[in-house]
């Protein structure tokens, strides 16, 4: 498993739809960033989550792009016949890309880290450290999440397109629902919805600095259940 | 080695392979004879542990393929028809990994072992995108090689090279069979001829022949035949004369003379001799021409 993590990391580095994925990503979250800073000189205090909150929109976006060639491409080019004949678990294949994918987004949320580091230089008081703690730790499982959803489409098509299109159009799905829910009348049906989606559980908990059990078991559940249909659908390309 | 029993494997409603079983020794040289589709491919991937079977009992050096797929996966080394490449890594690179993922345990060391064995050590800092397709054949037979595994299967490895290439390949597979158990899938019959120890023939899932190059020629050559060619007299004198050698079953011309088929077991070519020249003719020419795998091939798929 460890052997394919450190070659997906590699291709990482080495490509450059990676690096353009990084330049968009850090670009767009500094400029949330600055435009918080600013208006957090007159208009309202600054908001601590506004990275991470930007980042729940932005990982429907970037996880597709980050994850659609990593079993896409293996099934088109032949390579996964020979993984498939190579003594590794189909389930360390799945692992190990998820693992490349996620400590990847890990790296680059790091990177933003020097915000919440600059806000800090800029106030006075000591800014609520827990609220940036807990944002921080909730995006990092959000995006653990989107990730793991477009490993399992990139599983399920050879064409990275498709595989892109695919898990953009679920996630916008999840993220969107959280709309949904505010259209609704029925307010039981309203909040099993906003149950339901990715917004539903970051918005109201990690973006006000609030670290809920539920919400950690959510984000853990979707990347447990996609993780599992990637691997069956890795397993079912034996059966073809 | 290898030992297959009433293997069968099925697409859906296609039935691919239908109980089927041969088996390889140590050291042997197999070779899987047929036309596209026959079957050559679904049965090695069922001996690498990539396809489970509908129905058999496999095993490889010992192993079953289902119930210890690991353990066969690593005395198994897979070669496909289409070479599978990572196009960004570096021909070392992209062996190490293979290397690695085998269970090598000094990989460097034997990365670059095999990178000299199939001549590209010098390549070995290009990027795999940038090889020939022959360097990438190459590249595909290192990764089978690297963990140095007990039987080598590859599917059809001299498909879309060039002459020179073609022959380098077949030489490698030859040296191979010192030290492996090799099957090899062709559907180039003058190469499973030249290069195997024995051959499988397999038509539409079914072993239609199997044995050693030279006896399936003598077990499956319905007739003898000997090509003659008379002169000193007119084109039907010399063909009615031909036609009273006894023994002969029939007669056609070939080129400039004619070919005659006979019965096995018997030599006609002292009958031709006598005939021909008690009749005053001249004996330019007498082969026997023997049925190439080619026709035996043929007749059989035909069949």
């Amino acid at each position: 498993m460890w052997i394919i993590f450190r070659r997906e990391i590699g291709q990482y580095f080495a490509s450059p739809v990676a690096y353009l994925i990084a330049f968009a990503y850090l670009l767009l979250t500094g400029l949330v960033f600055n435009n918080d800073l600013t208006s957090s000189l007159t208009i309202r205090p600054a908001d601590p989550a506004v990275v991470p909150t930007f980042l729940s929109f932005g990982m429907v976006f970037f996880a597709p792009v980050l994850t659609m060639r990593m079993l896409a491409e293996e099934s088109r080019e032949g390579t996964l016949e020979l993984l498939l004949t190579a003594p590794v678990r189909d389930s360390d294949i799945v692992f190990g890309k998820f693992l490349s994918a996620w400590f990847y987004y890990t790296v680059l949320l790091l990177l933003t880290i020097v915000y919440p580091i600059l806000l800090l230089s800029t106030t006075p008081n000591l800014p609520d450290l827990g609220h940036f703690i807990a944002a921080y730790i909730g995006i990092w499982l959000y995006g653990g999440a989107t990730l793991a959803v477009g490993l399992m489409f990139s599983s399920l098509t050879e064409n990275q397109i498709v595989a892109a299109f695919l898990s953009t159009s679920a996630l916008l799905l999840l993220y969107l629902g959280n709309l949904a829910g505010d259209i609704v009348a029925d307010i039981n049906l309203a909040n099993l919805i906003r149950k339901l989606t990715l917004g539903g559980h970051f918005s109201p908990s990690f973006a006000y600095g609030l670290v809920r059990a539920e919400d950690v078991a959510y984000f853990a559940g979707i990347i447990v259940i996609m993780l599992f249909i990637s691997i069956r659908v890795v397993e079912s390309r034996r059966w073809r | 080695m290898i030992e297959v029993q009433n293997l069968t494997k099925r697409y859906g409603n296609y039935l691919a392979v239908d109980n089927i079983s041969f088996e390889a020794q140590p050291g042997e040289i197999l070779g899987l004879l047929g036309p596209n589709g026959a079957g050559k491919t679904t049965t090695m991937r069922v001996l690498t542990g990539f396809l489970p079977p509908n129905g058999g009992k496999i095993s490889i050096a010992g192993f079953d393929v289902m119930t210890d797929s690991m353990q066969v996966r690593r005395q198994v080394g897979y070669m496909p028809e289409r070479i599978p490449i990572y196009p960004d890594m570096t021909v070392e690179g992209y062996v190490t990994f293979w290397a690695k993922l085998r269970g090598v345990t000094r990989p460097r060391k034997r990365v670059a072992e095999v990178l000299e064995q199939v001549q590209l050590y010098d390549r070995r800092r290009s990027l795999v995108r940038n090889l020939s397709k022959g360097m990438r054949q190459r590249l595909g037979l290192a990764q089978a090689l690297v963990h140095d595994p007990k039987v080598v299967i590859l599917d059809e490895p001299t498909i879309g090279i060039d002459p020179q290439q073609v022959i380098e390949v077949r030489e490698s597979v030859r040296q191979l069979g010192q030290n492996h158990t090799v099957l090899f899938s062709t559907h180039i019959l003058s190469e499973a001829e030249q290069v195997c120890d024995r051959v499988i023939i397999i038509n539409k899932g079914h072993i239609v022949a199997q044995g050693r190059p030279s006896d399936l020629r003598q077990q499956l050559q319905p007739e003898v035949s000997v090509y003659v060619q008379v002169g000193g007299g007119s084109e039907a004198e010399i063909s009615t004369l031909l036609r009273q050698v006894p023994g002969v079953n029939g007669i056609e011309a070939q080129g400039a003379g004619y070919s005659l088929r006979a019965q096995k077991g018997v030599d006609i070519r002292p009958h031709i001799f006598d005939k021909v020249t008690k009749a005053g003719y001249k004996l330019l020419e007498m082969r026997p021409v023997a049925m190439t795998l080619e026709d035996i091939f043929l007749d059989i798929v035909g069949r």
